[in-house]
């Protein structure tokens, strides 16, 4: 509801920056200050868009990209929550695996790729793994850090009503963590798309990564800046999404917070 | 003759022994390993030595300073922890404890709902649980929403009630798992003495519309006499006394010279322990 009084003004601001750009490529195509292909407006970006559409390479670079995401967010998503359960109900295990993860992941994952290239080859496996890696080991942290805060007495309560060891991870511990889950998703979902154009600007053939490099060797600027407004709104759009599913899903915390302040 | 007879066999049949704690002991290892000295490796005894019997359907109430050992008894009848000596026993000694289950429900002090779900998922939880019919859950649901009065709040969450409130949806919830026995672990000493009146009339309601067996956790003597069939009173780990209290339920009121004498009569061994 706070956010309404200043909507105006946010969109105001995204208009006036779209208009000052415009206005600066009109500018330099006037008055040469670089060269007029190397910096084209918003307007020549939708032409291009336009352009690719009836192609029939918009689409289809914009879905294997997606595609990669959601693949690569969803195993790791999976993955970190398994480990993580493992780790946050077994010291042992945790204090295992922690020293290697923490030593191995102080590495930028981008350093890991043209390793992963040599393992894994060129194919779409290795980008998988590659947005697997980086999605699972921030998301990691997360969620140990939500399961070891839930209130066992909850736990408690849950096995004195019936519930099997199952039945207490998907109705307390899990929903318990959510908050903490959900925030490790919003932050990882930024790695996972860094490491998405990574991967696919070494060795793909296809998606908006292989856009900017491809079009790149052909200073084809006005491109580039197409791939690379489409990854943000891409990226808008799923943090958009994972927004919407944190309102719903944490729904009983806004109401005590709401509760909380008028 | 013959209804004599009968009569004398109904006796036993409805007083058998639902709770049977045997000779349970539970020590603490000394915590204050830094020390490092033999003296205090020697486990404290939080439970001594115990011996309870409780009677199905009969409300027990376990009084006792803080730290007596009371609420270690709950969670060992409870099973969330192991006895280092002895055992419980269910249903004159059917069963043994050996872990949390759905036939001993507990309501704690701090009413401990799934913040998560609403009333009303977290009332109908333990049917759930059970894999029960979809109708059969509501049916439950309904019953006990209605029980504890609060069928316009029924699609709220937890943070939305009040401290009450929750109270009472966290007996619902206890009920509404149909467990034979209620572990009771102070559940009303967070409440303010107005509600806590109100709730304590609610909970023996409901009490003597069920077959339950309630062991119920206080450190209010005036609470145990008021709700109790018997009340036992505990100290070091160790029963000091029981007694039942033979006082009709309407009858206990602190006017009443009666029930006063049953308080004195506990405050002077909790004085002395």
């Amino acid at each position: 509801m706070r956010r309404n009084k200043y909507s105006l003004l946010r969109v105001i601001s995204m208009i006036a920056f779209l208009l000052l750009w415009q206005a600066f490529s009109m500018l330099n195509k006037r008055v040469e200050i670089m060269n007029p292909n190397f910096m084209p407006g918003p307007y020549d970006i939708i032409l291009t868009m336009l352009q690719y559409i009836r192609e029939g390479t918009f689409f289809s670079s914009v879905g294997s990209s997606l595609q990669r995401v959601l693949k690569g967010f969803f195993i790791g998503s999976i993955i970190a929550m398994v480990l993580g359960y493992f780790m946050a109900k077994h010291p042992v295990i945790e204090n295992i695996l922690d020293p290697v993860f923490s030593a191995v992941g102080s590495i930028p994952t981008y350093a890991f790729m043209p390793l992963f290239i040599i393992w894994f080859g060129i194919g779409e496996r290795t980008k998988i793994i590659m947005i697997v890696y980086s999605t699972a080991l921030p998301l990691l942290t997360y969620i140990i850090q939500g399961i070891k805060s839930v209130d066992p007495i909850l736990i408690r309560s849950a096995m004195s009503l019936g519930a099997n060891e199952l039945q207490v991870f998907f109705n307390v511990i899990i929903k318990s963590a959510m908050p903490h889950i959900l925030t490790g998703m919003e932050v990882s979902l930024g790695l996972t798309f860094s490491a998405l154009i990574v991967a696919e600007m070494m060795g793909a053939d296809s998606g908006l990564g292989y856009i900017i490099v491809f079009s790149r060797n052909w200073f084809k600027v006005a491109d580039m800046f197409m791939a690379m407004a489409c990854i943000g709104i891409l990226y808008s759009i799923l943090k958009g999404i994972l927004t919407l599913i944190k309102k719903r899903v944490l729904r009983w915390q806004m109401t005590s917070f709401d509760n909380a302040v008028e | 003759m013959s209804l004599l007879l009968f009569a004398f066999r109904m006796e036993p049949l409805m007083r058998y022994v639902k709770i049977d704690i045997r000779n349970l002991s539970k020590h603490y290892e000394d915590t204050d390993k830094k020390t490092g000295s033999d003296k205090s490796m020697e486990p404290t005894k939080v439970i001594d030595n115990l011996n309870l019997q409780i009677y199905a359907h009969e409300f027990v109430c376990v009084l006792g300073h803080s730290g007596c050992g009371k609420s270690t008894l709950l969670n060992l009848v409870a099973g969330y922890i192991k006895p280092d000596e002895g055992g419980i026993y269910i249903n004159e000694g059917k069963e043994k404890v050996t872990g949390p289950s759905r036939d001993r429900g507990v309501v704690f002090q701090e009413h401990a709902l799934f913040p998560w779900y609403t009333v009303e998922q977290n009332i109908g939880f333990g049917p759930r649980i059970a894999r029960k019919s979809k109708i059969e859950i509501k049916e439950i649901v309904d019953k006990y929403i209605n029980v504890i009065g609060l069928e316009e709040y029924r699609k709220c969450y937890p943070g939305q009630l009040s401290g009450g409130m929750k109270q009472r949806v966290g007996i619902a919830r206890a009920f509404a798992n149909a467990a034979d026995i209620l572990l009771m672990d102070e559940p009303f000493s967070a409440l303010d003495e107005f509600t806590r009146a109100n709730m304590q009339k609610e909970l023996l309601n409901i009490w003597s519309d069920s077959n339950n067996t309630i062991i119920f956790i206080t450190h209010s003597i005036e609470e145990a006499v008021l709700l109790a069939d018997r009340v036992v009173v505990m100290g070091n780990g160790k029963i000091l006394t029981q007694k039942e209290i033979m006082l009709a339920r309407e009858e206990r009121q602190a006017e009443n010279s009666g029930f006063m004498e049953y308080v004195n009569y506990f405050k002077s061994f909790i004085q002395a322990s």
